[in-house]
């Protein structure tokens, strides 16, 4: 079932034109990664997906289905509250680890001391940090690693109870090991939420996603279920990126 | 309901910030007000270039030209004495001090920024014109010299944290370079870290002169406030020391009431064409 | 030969500056703080001005505390309105035009003198609106002050909380006024505090904006903010410059000096804390 649809989707930063007519699905409860070299306009796709495009005074055309209703037609912030996004860099908040994770609950009306902390436990085991970090929920968030620190923000992402879950390159700037938790860990995720990565390591993709995009010069050039895509390419361009030619 | 919370918070600082420009624009507005009034009856390259301030005689009898060289001439002196020495501390905190010294020397200009002026006066009046009096027998020790002596100490925070930020980048961005030559570092400072910093010491002298300028209480205690010509070591009378001395006796409406506003307008232009030349002279540095 | 000499001269030069700066806080820290605390007791601190003239004896209660008032109702009445204004140019306002004009005005605010702004007050607020010389002019006055050095440091703090930070708020769905108010305003707090102990210090140490505006020579602690108020460093002024007693002068300036060093000092701390955050 497609969640969100893409249709002809135009995307610019002031005169400058980043995504061109740009349409395309995302299924439920799959990951599809979005792959493309740097500059491609893959980040400031995802960034229109929940309107943050608004943010850095991004303009788009087109239509983003949610649901099968325009994001339009919601309110801004109920999108962004559906439509959860994990960023490039981990962004903890200058606060304690519990209190990162109480923010969005308690804007959103949870009071309840136990329900509060049943939400902080579950959604930190879900990344796996919770046996990690159980008996340090007061402590600053910045003392984490960046590995913990960047789970700490996709658990955080979780708790307003997203359906979607965008995720920008969430692992440049980490190591292999908390590279392969997390990948295990959207897998596991994958199950109750559909998640949509971008990323420009190929190898990555190959591992997690379902499906793939592969975006060139703010053009969607292909897209198909994973295998598809890496073992038998349609078009020359992406063949010629998955053989390392774009670089 | 949060719609309605976020559209009053951004009411509120929306008029907060407008109610705050509002009254910043009005006192500049009524500044000018109140001296426009003045420059109606007194002409005003008269009243610019004119010797007397008398403020009890006729129109023609209020003029602040030694007033306003006084003030220019004591902020001078203070800029004279203040700019090597800020600049040879500026040079000491960004290139030869790391850790420790440096946190001790920078907290030691900062208390120096945060005394108040009427305490350097105080020990200006109590210690300086004492001084000056005593050791070289002047008639008075109050004088332009020693309020540019009170306020060049003012001076040097502001010299001191102007130049010292852009020197310890210049520093930092060629010591490895210039290390590589095999020069000295006192050579590289002052072939490199020196001729790059002229602009930030360009606009410590603004910084300087604008305070020195629109100082009151520091120099008040020192100078003698004489509206006489000023002479290095004579009396003489700076415009805000003018204003505080007077502004309390003048009658609300009288000619010497606007004539105070004038002076203060007058205080506020010559702030402003020194800003305005620098400005230009900065440009062409680059 | 000639690089050898220049050299010298260039050493000499920076360190004999040093030495006289250094030189000159500690002959002026160390001659108010030994001479003040020959001043200092307990009936100084505590007791009223008295004598003939006024000030020869008794002590500076009222203008201990008359500064402390100033301090902090001037410091209310600024940051008021100068974290709105911050708050309002750094996320609200979205055209470059308004932001350039704001600050335009600010910046010429900080740079008029502030024996010019106390002559404002005392036309404006005494002579026109005929509110009695009191703590509320002297305080309104110290407040326009101090405004645009809150203002400019607010913004500069609250420029430099990292967007990231900010659009991960967004991200989660959350507006703008909780972001600012749960978030943003909580980070910054210690150094908007910090910023505006500073300048509170600032208000408490000027004399000129309060000559005209407020401060008498001598005043009961004020029973509210229409009453006439003392201040340590207009009586410090009184004190020298009319030549009423020299002993009671320095224990005025000793105290002030001490006031605004402990100020200094509360807000490096409360600033630093951050740092080990």
């Amino acid at each position: 079932m497609e969640i969100i649809k893409v249709n002809n989707l135009n995307v610019s930063y002031g005169n400058k034109l980043i995504l061109k007519n740009l349409s395309m699905p995302f299924i439920k409860n799959k990951i599809t990664a979005i792959i493309g070299p740097s500059g491609c306009g893959k980040s400031t796709f995802l960034t229109t997906l929940n309107l943050m495009l608004e943010e850095y005074d991004g303009k788009y055309n087109g239509e983003i289905l949610f649901k099968d209703k325009d994001i339009k037609a919601y309110d801004k912030d109920e999108i962004r509250k559906m439509i959860g996004m994990v960023f490039q860099k981990p962004t903890p908040f200058p606060l304690s680890i519990y209190k990162n994770m109480t923010y969005a609950p308690i804007y959103y009306g949870v009071r309840d001391k136990q329900e509060l902390r049943n939400l902080v436990e579950s959604n930190l085991k879900k990344v796996g940090l919770f046996e990690e970090v159980s008996n340090e929920l007061n402590m600053s968030a910045m003392k984490l690693s960046g590995g913990q620190q960047q789970r700490l923000s996709i658990a955080r992402a979780l708790t307003v109870e997203p359906e979607v879950l965008l995720l920008d390159e969430p692992c440049s700037a980490l190591d292999i090991k908390n590279t392969a938790i997390i990948e295990e860990m959207l897998l596991e995720l994958s199950k109750e939420y559909t998640i949509i990565i971008v990323t420009h390591n190929l190898s990555q993709a190959k591992r997690i996603s379902d499906y793939v995009a592969f975006v060139l010069d703010g053009e969607l050039i292909e897209y198909g279920h994973t295998n598809e895509v890496f073992y038998n390419p349609q078009d020359k361009r992406t063949k010629e990126y998955l053989d390392g030619i774009y670089g | 309901m949060k719609k309605i919370e976020n559209s009053i918070f951004k009411g509120i600082v929306r008029f907060l910030t407008l109610f705050s420009v509002l009254i910043l624009s009005f006192i500049i507005v009524f500044i000018l007000k109140e001296s426009i009034v003045f420059f109606k009856e007194v002409y005003i390259i008269k009243f610019i270039f004119g010797r007397k301030w008398n403020p009890l005689g006729s129109a023609d009898k209020l003029a602040i030209f030694p007033i306003i060289l006084g003030t220019i001439y004591v902020s001078v002196i203070g800029i004279i004495i203040a700019l090597p020495i800020g600049i040879g501390n500026a040079i000491v905190l960004s290139s030869y001090t790391d850790g420790k010294v440096k946190r001790v020397i920078r907290s030691i200009v900062d208390i120096l920024a945060g005394i108040p002026s009427v305490i350097y006066g105080f020990i200006g009046l109590l210690v300086l014109v004492k001084f000056l009096e005593i050791k070289f027998e002047f008639p008075t020790g109050e004088s332009v010299l020693a309020g540019g002596i009170v306020l060049s100490i003012m001076m040097l925070p502001f010299i001191i944290s102007t130049c010292e930020e852009s020197m310890e980048k210049v520093y930092a961005e060629y010591s490895g370079y210039s290390n590589a030559l095999g020069v000295s570092k006192s050579y590289m400072i002052r072939k490199i870290v020196l001729p790059n910093s002229k602009r930030s010491i360009l606009a410590s002298i603004v910084l300087a002169l604008g305070r020195g300028m629109g100082e009151t209480m520091a120099v008040m205690m020192v100078i003698g406030n004489a509206p006489i010509m000023p002479k290095l070591l004579g009396k003489c009378q700076t415009i805000p020391s003018l204003i505080a001395l007077e502004m309390g006796m003048a009658e609300v409406g009288s000619l010497h009431y606007h004539g105070l506003y004038a002076s203060g307008f007058i205080l506020m232009m010559i702030l402003l064409i020194i800003n305005i030349i620098l400005y230009i002279i900065k440009r062409k540095l680059i | 030969m000639k690089e050898k000499i220049e050299d010298k001269i260039f050493k000499l030069w920076i360190i004999s500056s040093t030495i006289i700066v250094v030189t000159i806080i500690v002959f002026v820290l160390g001659y108010i703080l030994r001479k003040g605390f020959g001043a200092i007791d307990l009936e100084f601190i505590f007791g009223n001005p008295k004598g003939i003239p006024l000030g020869v004896e008794g002590g500076i209660f009222p203008a201990i505390i008359g500064s402390l008032l100033l301090m902090i109702l001037s410091c209310i009445f600024a940051s008021i309105l100068a974290i709105s204004t911050a708050i309002y140019t750094v996320f609200y306002c979205s055209f470059r035009k308004v932001r350039d004009i704001i600050h335009l005005i600010i910046q010429c605010m900080a740079g008029v003198p502030s024996i010019v702004l106390g002559m404002f007050g005392y036309t404006l607020l005494i002579l026109y609106l005929r509110i009695n010389r009191s703590l509320l002019t002297a305080a309104i006055t110290l407040g326009i002050m101090i405004f645009p050095y809150i203002e400019v440091r607010v913004e500069k703090i609250l420029n430099e909380v990292n967007s990231s930070i900010i659009n991960s708020s967004y991200a989660l769905g959350i507006s703008k006024f909780h972001t600012i108010i749960r978030l943003i305003l909580p980070i910054c707090k210690a150094d908007i505090i910090s910023a505006i102990l500073l300048a509170g210090g600032f208000a408490m140490g000027a004399t000129a904006p309060i000559i005209l505006t407020g401060a008498v020579i001598f005043a009961p602690i004020p029973q509210s903010i229409f009453s006439p108020v003392m201040a340590l460093p207009f009586h410090l002024y009184i004190l020298t410059g009319e030549g009423i007693s020299l002993q009671n002068a320095y224990g005025t300036a000793a105290v002030l000096i001490i006031i605004l060093l402990l100020i200094n000092i509360l807000s490096l701390i409360i600033g630093r804390r951050k740092e080990h955050r």
